[in-house]
Formats: C-alpha cells, structure tokens, sequence
C-alpha cells in the first residue's frame, strides 16, 4: 500500500524542522514506523533523560490513532510496565486532525505532568497519590538508571 | 451486259437463301397501286444493282440539268444497258437522266413494256421524283424516301451521307401460312412484311401509334403479304417478338423472299422466308422518338414516364442483339471488357426479367420486375449482402498500396496532411485531370460496340459505301445506335473516397479544392456534349445552365453543415477560399449570376449545402418544366465540382433525394462515405450512377453483370464483377492499416477509456433497490405466465426506469413531488440560519452584525473569512494544500470535503456519534457544507473588496449531497479538477437522457461551471452557434451532449476529455461517441470515463455489451426467434 501523502508530509515536516527535546526517525524499511526519543521536560522528574519510544501508524491512520508505546522503562503513573501510554488524544480523543508532532508533544506533556488520577499503573500511582516526594525520586532515579543520554 | 444474258443464268446456282428480286416496298399497301410482279428473270438483271442504286439519287440529281445521257445512265447504274431500254427510258421519265434511272432500277419500266399497264406516273412514288418532293403520302414514304438522300453535295461514286436506310444482313426465318390454298407465293418471290394488327394498328412509317401498340403486349404478330397484297402468312412467335419490335420502333426495314413455300398450302404448313435488313437512318438519328424526354431537361425531372421508355429500350435492346445474332455481325471493336458474353448477359438478363414477370404471352420484354406496375416496386430492389459477402468485398477494395506516389497541397492549403492523404490528394487530382489523356485518344465509349457495314450484300455483290462511314456503333445496352463515333465520356472525373470515418475525407476533399481548380478558360468539353452518347439522364439543353468554372458544391447532411464551413476556413489561408452555406433563410438569391463564369473572380468557391435544400430545389425546378437557368437556385449551374458528404444518403436511386442529386451538374464529381455498400450491391449502384461512371450507370448493364448473376446465386461472379467496379472509382483506408513498418495510419494520440466505478449513496441506493425489485417481480410474473414477450415493453420501461435511477433518483420521480419535498427541508434549514446555498459575504455580514451571535461566531466569522481571502489552507486531515473541495461543518472547520465525509462515515461504522475533527462537537452530516469558489464573473456585483483592493470572488456554501447524485458530484469533483489542473481543457459529457442533462445542466451552474448543451432539439442555427462557441473559447468548456443528437458526424477534437454519463446498450455506439473526439485532428491524449454505478443493472450491461461484441459478426445468421430468445436472456441476465 503506497504511503498517503499525509504521512509523507508530516515526516518530512519532522525533519525539516523538528520539535525541540523531540525526534522521530521512521524506519527504513517500513515508513510507518518510528524510533521516538523524547527529552524529559525540565523540572520534572525526568529531565536529563532520553526516553525511547516506537510509533506505528496502523493503515486507517489518520482516521485511528497512532499506536504508540515507551522502549525506555519509565517510572510514571500513566505509563505502564510494558510502555503503553494512557493518554486520551491517543484514545477516545483522537481526532485525524491530530498529528504526530502534536501527538509526542502531548507525551512530551504529560511527562511534566504526570496524572496520578487517571493512571494506566496503579502501584505507581498510588505511590505517587501517597508519598509524591519519594515517588518523584524514584522517577529520577529510573531515569539516570534507564534514560541516560548515550 | 444484256438483259438476255441475264435471263440466261440459271436460278438454281444461285445461293439458297438469296433474294430473288429488288423489293420495292412491301410498306406500301397493297391497295394502294397496283404493284407490277416483276417475274424473277426480269428483275434478275437489275439485282445485282439494286442496294446501290437506291443510294444513288444524290449524285443523280446533281445530273438533272444534264442532257439525258445513256453512258452516264449505264455508268450510274453500274451496267450496260441496252438501247431499247434507255430509249423506253427516257421516254417514261420524259428525257430526266434522274427518273430514267429511277424507273430503270426499281423496274417499273418493265411493266411498260409487259403488261402494258396504265401506270399514272406522278401517282407512282416508286417513279415519281416530284411527288417524291412532297413526301407528303406516308403509306408511300418509306419506298420513295428510300431512294433519297439528304444530302445534296455532289459526291462522284460514293455518298456522302447515311442513306435512308442501308443494307446490314440477312437472314432466315419461318413463318406458318394462315390461309390455304394453291401458288399463293413461289420461290424466290417478294413478300411484304407487316405490321398489321386490329385496333392500334398502325404500318411502319407512321409512328405514331407505334406505342400504343407496343404497349398491348400480346400484339407481336408480324405478316407477310404476297406481291397482290393477299396476306399469306405470320412469322413464328419466337421470331416475331423481335422481329415486331424492330419494326415497330422503327430500327429497320425489312425485305423478305420466299425460299420455300409448298405450292398447295394449307394453313399452318412452314413457310420459308430471306430477310434482308436494312437499318433505317431514323433509328439513328431519330432517338428521340424513342425516348424523347431523356434528351430535354424537363422531363428528365419526371420519372413517371421511365418505365414505358425503359421497356421499349429493353425491347429494342433485345430485339438488336438478336438481330446482330441471326445475320451473324460481329462488332469489330468493342471494349474488351464487356465482350466476353455480353450477348449471352443481355439476353439472359432478359429472360430473368420474363421470369419475374410470369407473363408468358410477352417474350423478352419488360425492364421492370412487375407485371404491370410503373417502376415504383424497385425500393427493394436487389438482395441483401450476407455480413462475409461485404466482408469479402471491402477486402479486395481496400487494398491500399502505400507506396502510391503523393501530391503537395497548394500553398493555399493551411493544414498540414499526413502522407496517406497526400496519398490521397495524388489519387484524386490524377482522377480529375484524366481529362486530357481522354482528349487525346478519343477511346470509344465502353457500352458501344463498332460494326463495320457490310460491303458485300448476302449474295456477295458490292454494296454502295458511304464516306467517312464504314463504320456503325449500337450500344447494345441501351439498344442505342449511332453513326458517330462514341466518345467515351470525360464524366468520371471524380470517384468514391471511402475512407474510414475519422481519417479525414473532409480534409483530404479541402486539399483538393486548394489545389486542383479549372482554368477559366474553356476546354473542349462543350464539344462532347454533342456526342450522341449523352445518357439518358444527361439533358441535352446546356443553353439554360451556366457554368460555374470555380465552385466546389458541397452537399452534406445538415448537421454536418457548420462543421464543412468551418473546416473549410480552417483549412485554407486567410481569404484563399470563400465559403457559402447555402441553406435556409441564407439562401441568396441567384446562384447563377454569383458563381458565373464572368464573375469568377468573385465567385465562392465553395458552397454548402444540405441533401433537404437539394431535394427542395429540385422540387421547384421540376415544377417550373425543368428550367434550371431561370430557377438560379443550385440547379442552374454547372459547378466544376460536386461532393456528396454521408453519400450514403442517395443509396436508394429510387428516392428522390438521390434522383435530385443525379442531376446535380459538374465537372468533377465525389462522393464520401465511410459505407458505399450499406446492405445491398445497389446501394452502389445509385452512387456510381451519381457519378455517372460508364458503364456501370447504365442500369440495364448494372443489372446484366451484377444483379442478376448475383440474384442467380452466382456470387463469386458478380462480387469479382462489383470488384472490378469499385477498384478504379474507390479509394478506402481504415484505422486499423498498418504501414509496411506495422505503424498506424493515424497515429492519433493515445485514448484511456476507464471505467469510474460510482458507489450509490444510502438514499440512492434505497430507491434503486426499490425499483430494481419491482421490475424483478413484473419480470418473474411474466416469465410464469409466459408473457414475456408481450409485456415486453412494460419490463423494457422498469429497465429504463433502473438505468435512470443510477444517474439520479430524482430521474425515476415525479417532478412535483420532488419539488414538494425540497419546499419542505428548505424550510427546516430557515429555522436552523443554514441553508443548501449560502453566500459568503451575506453570512459574514450576518455573523458580525448580529450582537447576539457575535460571540459566539467569533471562531466562525474567522474560518470564513479564511476562506474568503483564500489563505492557502491545508486539510488537517489529509494535508491536502490547498483542500480538495474545501468543505466546512456546521462548526465552521474546514478540510476536504471527502476526508470529512470520510471521517464521519468512520466514526459512524465505529458506533459512534460524529463529532467534529477539530472542536470535537458533535455534527451533523447534513450540516457539511461545501465552498463553493465561483469563477469571477463580470456581472458579480455582489461580491465585496479584499485588502488587496481586487474584488472579492464569490463563495457560497453549499450543503453537500443533498442535491446531486452520486454520479453528478462524480462528475462535478472531476471538472473541477479539471478546471484546477488544466483551465483549458474541454470536456464532453454524454448521456443518452436528455432529462439527466436537464439536471447536470443546473449542477454546473452552481459551481460556475461553463457549459454549453447540445441536444435534437436545437435548430441547425443553434447547433452551428453551440458548436463554433465550444470549439472557439478559449477557456475550459464543457459540452453536454445526448448521446443520439451528437453520436455521429460530429467533429469534438478541441475537447479531450469524454464523461460517459450512462452505458448504452452496445459499446459500438459509446465507442462511436467517443470517437468524435478521439479522431483525426485530436492532439492530445484523451480520458475517458465511463461511469458505472457498482452494483447495479450498469454493471450487467457492460456483461451484456461484451456478449454483444462477440456475437456481433453472427448477428446477421441469427433468426427472429433466435433474437427474442437472446433479447429475454438479456434481461434475464440485467435483473439477475
């Protein structure tokens, strides 16, 4: 299946001029998928990190979302074990006018602000709901651990 | 020489059938004067001279002043004679060298001196010159006239002219004797012979009533009488049929002796008769009587009186080459292509023609199929052409040598040709020209044969010659005969350009008009319009027609009109060539005084005409006796140039637009069709009629080597005859020939036919259901009941009514009700501030006026204005820059009208409530609108100013897939992007419902789509005036078309994109369609899209079309039964 033009635009637009703290790479043999890494947003709990992530953009995109999911293990109440992202544009809020770039920026987003109210991993977000300091930790620490810049 | 000697010789050397005594004049009546018998011996002596003497009289009366000398006697008559005899003659003639000599050889002297008789000289034809003066007794006429010439010249020994008549053969003939009795007739002994039949009886030399009489068939019979006027006896039936019809036409004389006769006759005993013919000068010179309107013009127009005509040519016809057949004369020269059993042909076209006519009593007579019908039953004439016949046909016509030289167009000529129609020019301008080679050679007319006059009598004696005259000419075909050479006519300067449609014969014609044109200076054509071998239908009366040494007429059918104008001026360099359309209120006065020689500076050179102003004036001129001159109209001039465009038209030569065009006069003449054969071998025939080609113009002849072999099963020759017609006269190329380096002919840009397979929408596809299950179940009703072919036309409706329902519902519906129920959602959206249209301007004022809503449309006033200063917006869905078909929700967010559709019918199938894209609200699928961008147009007034100071180009909004059908917005969303991609392109649209046109025609509108629409209804000023704007504007145009109105003749090549709006029943039709802009002098490559709704009785009739296309080379093997069988499976298969 040929690429639609929409997905060729939005990664050329990525290269040509990229979000600051964001990349997406597609893949050579398969332009719908992409090596994401996101830099954790200042004052938070992650800056300093590089977080890895896969974008697939399934056949119907853009009328489905892209899937999307963390490499990098992260410490985040709306981030689970195996990287899914709990995120409403990514769900039932996603509208075809949404695109990639805003897409990871929303991720980029919800890194700094992280919804312990709506979370994906319940033990980390009790932790968060309980001792938000000690959780925060923790996050630092997953992310000097598992997100150092190479 | 003494007379004793010749009472001396033996009668019994002298050879069987030889004629024992001069006949004198068995015409005369034998009661008229009682007729010395000369005995055989008597007359003996003077035999020898006999035939000559009679063709004397010139030379002698040039003598009459001179003293009556007996050695100028002697050496007239060619003897001796002694001086008892010279001085009884001159005692009888009273001292006249002339009647001396007359007396002398038709031996009336001898009864001076045998019986004594009471002979009142001046009363005596036979010796009488004075009274021979008067020629006022007919009875007598023959005999006297028959010893005249007309010539007064003195010439020594031969004569100058064509006697009365002249000896040509002898020979046999039988007759039964209808009285009995004993020494009624002797060897040897003359016998008159009559025409004596009761009522219309009338004796050769009156003429008059010799119609009539022929006219009553059984009358035939032919007698003869003995020397005391007693008849004696009739000739055979089988002889006499000629025989009566030579005599009664007046072709020869006949003189007759008995060989054999039993001296005790009874009736019915055979007797045995010598008939020595003479050929009368009349039936020479004198054709007119025989049919005497072919030589004026005016009662050419008419055609009522053919068939009389027609028959007695036939009869003469006949009767002549039995004639030629019994006193064993054959042609010395004739043309070699119809010699070869032509006598057999004629005779046996004959005896066909008795067949049908099942009239046994009439033998060999009648041209005409029915018994007593005028003409009229030849409609049908001919079989029809079995689909291989014509197949095999145009195979052997077809033959194109591509390396047939070519010819450069004059300088005049504007376009370029391509090298098959240089080809062509060369072969036309070489059929023009061929004038001159025929000057030079003067070759004699094909249909004529050349026979020498016999100089040697049947008992081997010399016979008098005439000068310059040995030879004679009979057109047998016609039963024609001449003393003139026939000059083969110069009329074929023309022929029959067959090429395939799309080829360019238009062209290759105007290239001709450029570069073949007369010299105004006169040739030697009037010359050959005395030649006697003007055909029939050639008037004589050139007096009243002038000629028209510069003007090509052009007669084309009426739709074709505007497109011969215009291609003409296309063709040829500014003020080259001036053109005239010569039909309806154009018409100008006075042809003749416009295109006459004397103005032949200004004279057009062109003139265009339709078949219905050809067939009109022709009407008049008839009315008015035939006079072309005082007419002016088309008739009265002799055009340099004719051509027949679709000759087609005049395949009937029994119609009278085909009698109107064989009297068109010109120099040159062409006809062009892409079919010279329809269906039958006469459809050719009417052509090369018009085309006056000889031989194959004569019908008779048409009818001996082509018609009746071929109606006798004998196909292979009459196919091998047509062949040899059609390869000098027709030069035919198709599409599909290759050059010897297997390139195309035309190598026309390339034609992507694609079929746009259309999805219905849900309200679409609820009606079709609805339909289609309706006429599902009248058909399975039908089926059970076993009517299905009497209710034929009420399933054929349902079908119509399906095929509609694909284009548009709307189609299927009654009118007033759709117009009821678009009243009342109109309504609906008056309550809501929406409608199906809104314009732009008038809702941004609305939005920012209007306090309340100010707020609230804060977002709204911004998208739209978005839109109105066109700001290069991107579909957020697709990143489609600019949108394709922008379209906005209710909402005001804008992105391309399919990817919002496209979203909603998403979000739909997920079970979800649409809802915006952007804003996330919940939309209405009603509520999308497109924006609609109009073309700026000069009486937009309502448009405002943008910053930018240029006015403002009007938007409105228009409620999407409310008011069109799926294939409606299929073809709107392609022409306009069309008109996005290539503003110039013209494209044609076609559908076979002119009422589907009746709403694309709206649809475009709205979006500012330019069209124009042509269709059966316009008048010929209309489709001129629609055609020229669509060829000549400069900008995008789209022409909407019915299929019917614009599926042939057309000339579309200025658009290259075609929209088939709806399959018809055959491809061969939409192909047909498709080619009037996929032909010669299209450029570019040509889209077509032909629109198939999924899914419906559409797609079975692509099935049905493919089955057709096969079945199509076999359709004519196929019975009636076999169709109905084949028509109910169809629609067996289209409600599958």
């Amino acid at each position: 299946m040929a690429l639609p033009k929409r997905i060729i635009k939005e990664t050329e637009r990525l290269m040509a001029e990229p979000v600051p703290g964001i990349s997406a790479v597609p893949h050579e043999d398969n332009l719908r998928y992409f090596d994401v890494k996101i830099h954790g947003p200042s004052q938070s709990p992650y800056e300093g990190g590089v977080f890895k992530l896969e974008l697939f953009l399934p056949d119907d995109y853009p009328m489905t979302p892209p899937k999307i999911r963390f490499l990098t293990k992260i410490y985040h109440p709306n981030i689970d074990k195996l990287g899914r992202i709990c995120l409403d544009v990514l769900k039932s809020n996603w509208s075809p006018a949404l695109q990639i770039r805003t897409i990871l920026l929303s991720i980029q987003a919800l890194l700094g602000a992280p919804n312990p109210d709506d979370p994906l991993a319940n033990d980390v977000a009790q932790d968060w709901k309980t001792d938000e300091k000690a959780a925060i930790q923790t996050a630092r620490d997953w992310t000097s651990k598992y997100a150092a810049p190479e | 020489m003494s007379l004793s000697e010749f009472d001396d010789r033996p009668t019994k050397k002298r050879r069987f059938f030889v004629e024992e005594s001069p006949i004198i004049d068995r015409f005369i009546p034998t009661d008229a004067h009682a007729l010395p018998s000369p005995t055989p011996d008597a007359t003996s002596g003077t035999q020898d001279c006999e035939s000559n003497a009679h063709l004397y009289p010139a030379e002698v009366r040039n003598n009459r002043e001179q003293a009556f000398d007996s050695e100028m006697l002697a050496s007239i008559v060619g003897e001796t004679i002694s001086q008892d005899i010279v001085k009884r003659l001159r005692e009888l003639s009273g001292n006249d060298l002339q009647q001396a000599i007359n007396i002398y050889l038709d031996g009336t002297w001898k009864n001076t001196i045998n019986e004594v008789q009471s002979v009142t000289a001046p009363q005596q034809p036979v010796t009488s010159f004075s009274f021979r003066r008067k020629a006022s007794s007919p009875p007598k006429e023959p005999c006297t006239t028959r010893r005249e010439s007309s010539s007064v010249a003195p010439v020594p020994v031969k004569l100058r002219s064509m006697p009365k008549d002249r000896y040509i053969g002898a020979f046999g003939v039988a007759g039964w004797a209808t009285r009995s009795g004993s020494g009624l007739v002797k060897h040897a002994e003359k016998v008159n012979i009559e025409r004596t039949k009761t009522k219309s009886f009338t004796r050769l030399g009156k003429g008059g009533t010799v119609r009539n009489t022929s006219n009553k068939r059984q009358d035939i019979i032919v007698r003869f009488t003995n020397s005391n006027g007693e008849e004696v006896g009739r000739f055979e039936n089988e002889s006499s049929a000629w025989i009566s019809a030579l005599l009664d036409q007046k072709v020869c004389r006949l003189e007759g002796s008995v060989v054999f006769a039993p001296d005790r006759m009874r009736t019915n005993d055979t007797i045995y008769l010598q008939l020595r013919c003479y050929l009368l000068r009349s039936a020479f010179d004198a054709l007119a009587f025989v049919k005497p309107e072919e030589n004026n013009r005016h009662t050419g127009l008419f055609e009522a009186k053919e068939s009389e005509d027609e028959r007695n040519l036939r009869l003469r016809q006949v009767a002549l080459v039995r004639l030629f057949e019994e006193i064993n004369l054959q042609p010395s020269q004739a043309n070699s292509m119809t010699v070869k059993n032509q006598r057999q042909g004629i005779l046996k076209a004959a005896e066909v023609e008795d067949q049908k006519e099942q009239n046994a009593a009439q033998s060999k007579k009648q041209d005409n199929s029915g018994t007593s019908s005028p003409p009229s039953d030849d409609a049908e004439d001919g079989e029809e052409l079995e689909q291989d016949q014509l197949d095999s046909l145009y195979k052997k016509a077809q033959s194109f040598d591509f390396n047939t030289p070519e010819a450069e167009p004059a300088k005049t000529f504007a376009m370029s040709l391509r090298k098959y129609q240089k080809q062509a020019l060369h072969w036309m301008m070489r059929k023009e020209k061929d004038e001159k080679q025929e000057h030079k050679e003067r070759s004699m007319h094909p249909l004529w044969e050349e026979y020498n006059w016999p100089t040697k009598d049947v008992d081997g004696e010399d016979l008098p010659e005439v000068i310059d005259q040995p030879q004679f000419y009979v057109n047998p075909y016609s039963g024609e005969m001449s003393l003139e050479f026939p000059v083969q006519e110069q009329n074929c300067l023309g022929g029959i350009l067959a090429d395939e449609m799309g080829l360019g014969k238009t062209i290759e014609m105007l290239s001709l008009i450029h570069s073949h044109t007369s010299r105004v200076e006169i040739d030697a054509e009037s010359l050959l319009d005395a030649s006697v071998n003007n055909l029939p239908r050639l008037p004589k009366n050139f007096s009243s027609v002038e000629r028209a040494p510069r003007t090509t007429l052009v007669v084309a059918p009426m739709s074709l009109l505007a497109q011969w104008q215009s291609e003409a001026e296309k063709a040829s360099k500014p003020g080259t060539l001036k053109v005239m359309v010569y039909y309806g209120s154009d018409k100008i006065a006075n042809i003749r005084n416009l295109c006459c020689e004397a103005n032949a500076a200004t004279a057009p050179n062109v003139i265009i005409t339709s078949y219905g102003v050809i067939l009109s004036e022709f009407n008049q001129v008839a009315a008015n006796n035939g006079n072309r001159g005082t007419h002016g109209g088309l008739f009265s001039v002799e055009y340099f140039r004719v051509i027949l465009d679709e000759a087609h038209n005049i395949k009937n030569r029994q119609s009278k637009t085909a009698k109107a065009c064989y009297e068109i006069r010109a120099k040159h003449r062409w006809v062009l069709t892409g079919t010279p054969i329809v269906n039958r071998l006469e459809d050719l025939f009417s052509l090369v009629r018009f085309l006056k080609v000889e031989p194959w113009s004569n019908f008779s002849f048409w009818k001996t080597f082509i018609t009746v072999p071929f109606e006798s099963k004998d196909f292979i020759r009459a196919l091998d005859v047509v062949q040899t017609v059609l390869e000098p006269l027709v030069l035919r190329r198709t599409k599909d020939m290759k050059t010897p380096d297997g390139e195309a002919l035309v190598p026309l840009p390339p034609r992507k036919i694609q079929i746009d397979h259309i999805q219905f929408s849900e309200a679409e596809k609820d009606v079709y259901d609805y339909i289609f299950t309706r006429a599902k179940r009248t058909f399975n009703a039908n089926v059970e009941a076993g009517t299905v072919m009497k209710s034929f036309t009420t399933i054929f409706a349902q079908i119509l009514r399906l095929r509609q329902s694909c284009c548009h519902p709307t189609l299927t519906r009654n009118k007033d009700i759709v117009a009821d129920e678009e009243d009342a959602a109109a309504a609906a959206d008056v309550a809501n501030g929406l409608a199906d249209d809104m314009d732009l301007q008038s809702l941004i004022a609305r939005f920012t006026t209007d306090e309340e809503e100010q707020d609230a449309n804060r977002y709204g006033v911004h998208v739209l204005e978005q839109i109105q200063d066109e700001r290069a917006n991107e579909c957020s869905l697709c990143f489609e820059e600019p949108m394709d078909e922008q379209a906005v929700t209710g909402c005001w967010h804008s992105a391309c009208k399919q990817c919002l559709l496209d979203y909603i019918e998403h979000q739909r199938e997920k079970g979800e409530s649409p809802r915006c894209f952007n804003c996330r609200e919940p939309i209405n699928a009603r509520d999308v609108f497109e924006v609609v961008r109009h073309d700026p147009h000069p009486d937009d007034e309502v448009g405002g100013l943008t910053s930018s100071g240029s006015p403002t180009p009007r938007i409105s909004l228009r409620r999407v897939g409310t008011t069109s059908s799926a294939k409606v917005s299929t073809l709107l969303s392609h022409l306009k992007r069309i008109r996005r991609g290539e503003p110039q392109a013209k494209s044609v649209v076609f559908s076979q419902f002119t009422s589907f046109l009746d709403l694309l025609g709206p649809a475009l509108s709205r979006d500012r789509i330019e069209f124009v629409r042509f269709d059966g209804s316009l008048n010929q000023k209309q489709r001129t005036a629609v055609l020229t704007e669509f060829a000549e504007s400069k900008k995008g145009l789209v022409l909407l078309l019915s299929l019917r109105a614009g599926g042939v003749g057309l000339n579309l090549t200025c658009a290259n994109r075609v929209f088939m709006m709806d399959p018809w029943w055959s491809f061969a039709v939409e192909s047909q369609a498709i080619d009037r802009v996929h032909r010669m002098g299209q450029e570019k490559e040509v889209t077509v899209h032909r629109f198939i709704v999924e899914g419906s009785i559409e797609e079975k009739m692509l099935k049905v079309q493919e089955r057709k296309k096969f079945i199509a080379s076999s359709l004519g093997m196929m019975s009636e039964e076999e169709k109905k069988v084949q028509r109910i499976e169809d629609i067996k298969e289209l409600l599958s």
